[in-house]
């Protein structure tokens, strides 16, 4: 089953700095670009690293360990040395409140 | 149909398939291997292979199917033995002759050995195929007590893997401080701390002399210090592979020498990967660089040089390594003469760059804080002198600087 869990209050992001945060064992990053607020598996999928502490820019985030990219957007990988895609989450506001719909 | 001959399957023949074929969909590509496996990246081998953490997808960055989607005739355990230049063909150790249109040698490098007695036991080994990886870590799981033999990025990443697992570790270092080839000096004293903090015997300035088999183990023999071991690993760099570019007459000089497209002294041949010797507009001469970068980059100027577009290579050199709980990125060149500007950040984490007497920064690094290695990589491929002054407030961010 699906569930909305509360991660962040509105006023935690500012644009493109990536929050990780934990939903039960699942490690995400959320991220506010200027079209909205974006959630993504935090894990690369190349070496155990979490891309919330990496650089985020034009709708990419970038691992911090060796560069691989991600769009924010669509979780799809960008460059090696990933190869593997990251899963997305849907993300809702209400109420100055951020939610994740994680599986 | 034009066809392609690459000879070398790894990373950078890899590369160098793959960005033809996204630039000529026509194209007849055909990448030789001498080893038993498709291509494969290196990092892993001295860390995830040795640890056994390793999923399998980190090493083989294609799946097999990969080749046949992209018209990529892949021939592994297929050793090339010379060149025919005149008839545009190679030749293999089985007499086979293959004929090119473009041919690019991507002939890597290899382990270099060490030349003192002993170094042929077979408990001495080193580290360079995913055999040797796998040979090494099934003697590491016994816990024997080892000795490295080098300081560099590949001895630093074994010894910290042994001690991982479980392994008594000594570090032989013939140079007075490590990874002296890559780092300036305050990293190097914080490297040995951390190793020392982990528990890896440590010894500077310590050439091996000799190594002596005995019944139980071997001896080494390092400046005024005899070790005991079990085993020994010899990681001090690689030797470019141009044994077969040298016999056919190509331009070398500690590798095959080419321009920033990979072209070689000889028309239709092309040299990709660490094997190239090339100018970098970044240095300023000819370099030759071990690393996975230049593996995963260069070869796309050179399938763009095949296609008649010359476009040189030239990134900002990059290159990492991971020990125990430090991810180390080393940007452009952190010479040891320049001023290090030092800005520590929260948990440890460390972002250093080296300023040249303009105030410009020509290098940096980053521990454990891969977030600013894009700034700083735009930092310095800007190349302006920069306010010293500001710089060293690491509370000052370095978007500030861009």
């Amino acid at each position: 089953m699906s569930e909305w869990h509360r991660v962040a209050s509105e006023a935690d992001l500012s644009l493109e700095a990536p929050l990780g945060v934990r939903v039960g064992d699942v490690q995400i990053a959320v991220v506010k670009l200027e079209d909205g607020i974006y959630a993504i598996n935090d894990v690369c999928t190349h070496e155990f690293a979490l891309l919330s502490e990496g650089f985020c820019e034009e709708g990419k985030l970038e691992c911090p360990l060796h560069q691989a990219c991600f769009d924010v957007r669509t979780g799809k990988v960008l460059n090696e040395p990933a190869e593997v895609d990251v899963a997305t989450y849907p993300v809702k506001v209400e109420n100055g409140a951020v939610f994740v719909q994680v599986p | 149909m034009a066809r392609t001959l690459i000879v070398g399957a790894g990373q950078a023949g890899r590369r160098c398939a793959e960005a033809l074929r996204d630039l000529d969909p026509e194209a007849e590509i055909l990448l030789l291997g001498e080893e038993a496996h498709p291509p494969y990246d290196r990092p892993p081998l001295s860390k995830a292979v040795l640890l056994g953490t390793d999923p399998g997808n980190g090493l083989f960055v294609r799946s097999p199917q990969f080749y046949a989607e992209k018209r990529i005739t892949l021939r592994t355990g297929t050793c090339v033995e010379a060149l025919d230049l005149a008839a545009k063909q190679v030749v293999t150790t089985v007499g086979e002759r293959i004929g090119y249109d473009s041919l690019v040698l991507a002939t890597g490098a290899r382990a270099r050995p060490l030349p003192v007695p002993g170094a042929d036991d077979p408990r001495v080994h080193l580290l360079r195929t995913l055999e040797d990886a796998q040979a090494l870590r099934a003697a590491l799981v016994a816990k024997p007590r080892l000795a490295v033999i080098g300081g560099g990025l590949i001895g630093l990443e074994v010894a910290a893997s042994a001690r991982q697992l479980g392994c008594a570790v000594v570090v032989l270092e013939a140079a007075d401080r490590l990874m002296a080839r890559c780092v300036p000096p305050a990293i190097s004293e914080m490297s040995a701390a951390l190793h020392r903090g982990h528990g890896v015997e440590l010894h500077l300035g310590c050439a091996l002399r000799r190594i002596t088999p005995r019944a139980e183990g071997l001896l080494l023999e390092a400046g005024d210090l005899e070790v005991e071991a079990d085993l020994a690993v010899i990681g001090i760099g690689g030797i470019a592979n141009i044994a077969l570019a040298e016999a056919a007459g190509l331009a070398v000089q500690d590798g095959i020498l080419t321009d920033g497209c990979g072209r070689t002294s000889q028309p239709d041949v092309y040299a990709a990967g660490e094997v190239a010797r090339f100018p970098h507009p970044f240095f300023g001469r000819t370099v030759r660089l071990e690393a996975w970068q230049v593996a995963q980059n260069q070869p796309a100027a050179v399938a763009r040089a095949i296609c008649g577009e010359a476009r040189p290579y030239d990134e900002i050199p990059w290159h990492w390594t991971d020990q125990f709980d430090w991810n180390l990125q080393v940007f452009g060149t952190p010479e040891p003469e320049m001023e290090l500007v030092q800005r520590p950040a929260e948990g440890g984490r460390l972002t250093a760059l080296s300023v040249d007497a303009a105030g410009r920064a020509r290098g940096a690094l980053v521990l454990n804080n891969g977030r600013e290695a894009t700034p700083l990589r735009r930092l310095i491929a800007a190349g302006k002198a920069l306010d010293l002054a500001l710089l060293r407030d690491p509370t000052v961010p370095l978007r500030q600087f861009l």
